[in-house]
């Protein structure tokens, strides 16, 4: 049966729908699964029908935007009472991006800049619009300061695929299986110097055979691109022991574990889709799968749940990741910081961190879930994702960080005192959702 | 009795707004508003960011169109510290522009547009969308889908990501194309082109069919705002062109924007009111946009968009007041852009790593740049200190220049649908979908 869903926009600039959108093909096998009964940007229903709607009618509601007017803050509750399960939908809604950095001036401040003392404006006596409007916030909000979250897909925007695997994985859908046999049978190392019997969390014993890239030849494990077989290798028992003990994961084994969930499972937890509290229970009534390890030998879905299991109750494991272990670039290169550099200074090579060539990469500090996008065109990141750690002083984190693990030669206070706008490059995604801020330059 | 009718939210809009009319006893129609009810004051907290990271913070103005906010405020840091890039960059933004009017242009045309065409006015609100229309014809729907994403995807390719671009740089762009990506678009520009002519072949049948709604209902004579390059249709670079309800054309430079271009704050939207300063307000109300672009230009900047533009003169004279026309504007933009996205893809200076002028130094300054955004004209005007910290911003963002223009638009068609019942007697085809 298909599944009820709502879409609501607060104040932001339909960038996450259009990377939505952006799926495109990859949006059809979805579509049927989902009952879409409110989604302003796409589809004509009006806000009566969402109000007429009994409470908790909607079992996932997408909020995307911060909230910036009365209009958004009333939206906001209004979804929380109607739909089961919340997710904040794009770092908009998230952390409040980039408008929150209007959260340094007192409301009226901003408010006279639009609308009293802009060059081009032609009234004799300019003034805030009031007839029909809804009216500003005191300071722009992400959705948590107002209502309670489930779920989290941070990102601007959020890639598409992340999205799609997250509705997937909300409506409590499995990946189909490829082909019958595993990819064992097939892999170069298969007689002889098998990865796992070396302690290497290799995913060959579930993962579909048929591929020609075989990465096992090159000496690295598979991590399941192709998707699951139908039939398990013996080896799974192996691999079964040792998903088992995550909790004692060598930081290798925890790199293919996340490219597996991401390539295998399409679990988007590297794209920044963090679970909150009772979204589990939810899932769980829905009969998606359970941790216990019942069957023997495992099955691909046995070992893909106690995966999932383990992270559900540890997030913090999914928050060892930066934009960093996404990054092409080498750390440790033959470049050196030895003055921080504007953006518009020089001209980056597209091999050495972008740190250590002397810029400010918010890379070291940001969340995973991009696949360092930026980076890639040569631009340092500027932390869209949010950051991997919350602390009041993210300025002061961030030298930290850079100065442990970067070839730098300027000190921490060199450092800050180089970056003039420490609010736009520390904190530029992210100000609205920290709780210490109060305001000011 | 007073009526008031209000569409709340108005839906396939990029953005946050309500319609409102209302009728006195007398049946008469006393107001028609088009509220827009948020906005998140870009020209307040761009205020002490380094000038060089607002183009970096501005895409989120539009998630549809953030490519011009890309674009468009590195043009204007340019313009206040003298920045001269070399001709790759110029190129490679201009490839990356038209990549976005492509997407742009079929998703409004494809999502936004058509369902009401296709389905016709009068179809089940729950089913008159794009969903639907691919459910229906699986044949168009895959093609409108592949026509995205080339575009999208070559956004991505040379922005870096589609939404919310990252590669442009004061002095230039921070990479080229690879090789090997323009070769993977080089082969598929073809059957882009191909599409391209089904969605004209589509859209001038929808014309015909509704030749009788175009060319009656919502003709509204106003101004019109466009941008030409020495009155060749241009939407990177050129003067801003402002032409007449008689379709008198004036040219000005971008520089003097203010003598141009008015703001009234109206009262019921935070979206503000533009016009043509010179006449007044609200007589000077002009509209923007692809309708706009195409009354300014004396010609396309491509062939096959050119005879597109002869076809369209041809039937509506040399000034086109149809806001229905819209719709056939719009397709030969899209002509234009993938003529255009075709040329550049052959030119060697795309993959020329050359793209980034070391000479780059902050001065004190006032930079205005402008571009043509899939939704109207785009200006940014940035005030730089010294050591490059933007001071100032002002900001004419392409939607706001057809708010007024809307609402004109708006209480024109209200008369005409409540007072004048035109809608009664008229002729609709029967839908594509039913
Ligand atoms: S700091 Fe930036 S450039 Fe350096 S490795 Fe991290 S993400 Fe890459
Ligand atoms: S590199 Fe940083 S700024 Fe760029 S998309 Fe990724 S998280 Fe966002």
């Amino acid at each position: 049966m298909a599944v009820k869903v709502a879409f609501m926009q607060c104040s932001d600039c339909w960038g996450c729908h259009q990377s939505l959108l952006n799926a495109h093909l990859g949006l059809l096998p979805v579509l049927p699964a989902l009952d879409i009964v409110y989604w302003p940007a796409v589809v004509d229903f009006k806000h009566d029908s969402l109000k007429a709607r009994p409470d908790g009618d909607i079992l996932v509601g997408f909020v995307e935007g911060s909230l910036r007017t009365n209009e958004d803050v009333e939206n906001a509750k209004l979804m929380r009472a109607k739909c089961q399960l919340i997710i904040s939908f794009g770092s908009c809604s998230c952390y409040g991006n980039v408008h929150g950095l209007a959260n340094q001036w007192d409301i009226q401040k901003v408010i006279n800049r639009k609308f009293v003392e802009t060059e081009s404006i032609t009234n004799e006596s300019p003034h805030e619009p009031k007839e029909h409007m809804p009216g500003f916030t005191e300071k722009i909000m992400p959705l948590d300061e107002v209502i309670k979250v489930d779920a989290y897909i941070a990102g601007c925007p959020p890639k598409p695929e992340a999205i799609i695997s997250s509705v997937v994985f909300l409506l409590g859908q499995k990946p189909q299986p490829m082909n019958d046999l595993a990819f064992c049978n097939e892999c170069p190392l298969n007689t002889e110097g098998c990865l796992l019997d070396k302690g290497v969390m290799c995913f060959g014993p579930i993962t579909s055979s048929g591929c020609t890239l075989k990465c096992t030849s090159n000496g690295d494990p598979c991590v399941g691109c192709f998707g699951p077989s139908k039939t398990v290798a013996s080896r799974a028992e192996k691999l079964n022991g040792m998903v088992k003990n995550l909790s004692t994961i060598s930081t290798g084994n925890k790199k293919n574990l996340f490219e597996f969930l991401t390539l295998f499972l399409n679990v988007p937890l590297m794209a920044g889709f963090d679970l909150a509290g009772d979204v589990l229970k939810q899932i769980k009534k829905r009969g998606a799968p359970e941790s216990p390890l019942a069957n023997l030998p495992p099955t691909t879905e046995d070992i893909a749940s106690s995966i999932m299991a383990y992270l559900r109750d540890n997030r913090d494991f999914t928050e060892i990741s930066n934009v960093c272990d996404t990054c092409p670039r080498i750390i440790g290169s033959k470049s050196r910081m030895t003055k921080v550099k504007r953006d518009y200074e020089g001209l980056p090579n597209m091999d050495d961190c972008l740190i250590e060539q002397g810029y400010i990469c918010m890379g070291p500090v940001t969340k995973a879930g991009c696949g360092g996008l930026c980076l890639r065109v040569n631009a340092p990141c500027s932390g869209c994702y949010g950051q991997t750690e919350w602390v009041a002083d993210q300025a002061s984190r961030f030298a930290d960080v850079v100065i442990k693990g970067f070839n730098v030669d300027v000190s921490k206070e060199e450092l800050l005192s180089q970056v003039k706008d420490h609010l736009g490059t520390f904190q530029k995604f992210t100000l609205a959702s920290n709780r210490s801020y109060k305001g000011g330059e | 009795m007073v009526k008031e009718i209000v569409v709340e939210p108005v839906t396939r809009l990029e953005g946050h707004g309500g319609l409102r009319i209302v009728l006195g006893d007398d049946g008469k129609v006393k107001d028609a508003q088009f509220n827009i009810t948020s906005t998140r004051f870009f020209e307040k907290f761009c205020e002490g960011r380094y000038a060089e990271h607002v183009p970096r913070i501005t895409p989120r103005i539009c998630g549809i169109c953030p490519i011009p906010h890309h674009l468009t405020p590195t043009k204007a840091v340019e313009d206040a510290w003298g920045v001269e890039i070399p001709e790759p960059a110029r190129k490679l933004r201009i490839l990356l522009q038209n990549a976005k009017q492509y997407s742009s242009h079929v998703l409004h045309f494809y999502a936004l547009a058509a369902p009401d065409f296709l389905l016709g006015p009068f179809a089940d609100p729950a089913l008159r969308n794009v969903v639907h229309v691919i459910n229906k014809m699986p044949d168009v729907g895959a093609m409108a889908l592949k026509m995205m994403d080339f575009g999208q995807k070559l956004c991505a390719e040379i922005g870096g990501k589609s939404v919310h671009p990252i590669s442009a740089i004061v002095g230039g762009m921070k990479k080229p194309m690879d090789e090997d990506a323009r070769d993977k678009f080089l082969k598929q520009v073809g059957e882009q082109i191909e599409f391209t002519k089904k969605t004209v072949e589509i859209g001038l049948k929808v014309v015909e069919d509704y030749w009788d709604v175009v060319a009656n209902v919502a003709v509204v004579p106003t101004y019109y705002l466009g941008m030409t390059k020495n009155g060749v249709h241009d939407i990177y670079e050129g003067d801003i062109r402002i032409v007449t309800p008689n379709g008198e054309k004036k040219d000005f430079d971008i520089h003097k924007y203010l003598d141009v271009l008015g703001e009234h704050i109206p009262e019921h939207s935070y979206a503000t009111h533009m016009y043509y300063k010179p006449a007044g307000y609200p007589d000077g109300i002009y509209r923007a946009n692809c309708l706009a672009m195409i009354n300014a230009a004396d010609k396309m900047a491509t062939p096959l968009a050119d005879e597109a533009l002869k076809a369209f003169r041809d039937k509506t004279g040399p000034i086109s007041h149809h806001t229905f026309a819209y719709h056939w504007a719009r397709l030969i933009e899209t002509v234009e852009a993938i003529e255009i996205i075709a040329t550049l893809l052959k030119d060697p200076d795309v993959v020329n790593p050359d793209c980034k002028t070391l000479d780059v130094e902050p001065r004190e300054g006032n930079g205005v740049g402008v571009t043509e955004a899939p939704r109207g004209l785009l200006l940014y005007n940035i005030w730089s200190d010294a050591a490059g910290i933007c001071k100032k911003l002002n900001l004419l963002v392409a939607t706001n220049h057809n708010i007024a223009g809307i609402e004109k638009t708006l209480m024109h068609t209200a008369k005409q649908v409540f007072e004048d019942k035109a809608l009664d007697g008229l002729k609709l085809p029967d839908p594509w979908i039913k």
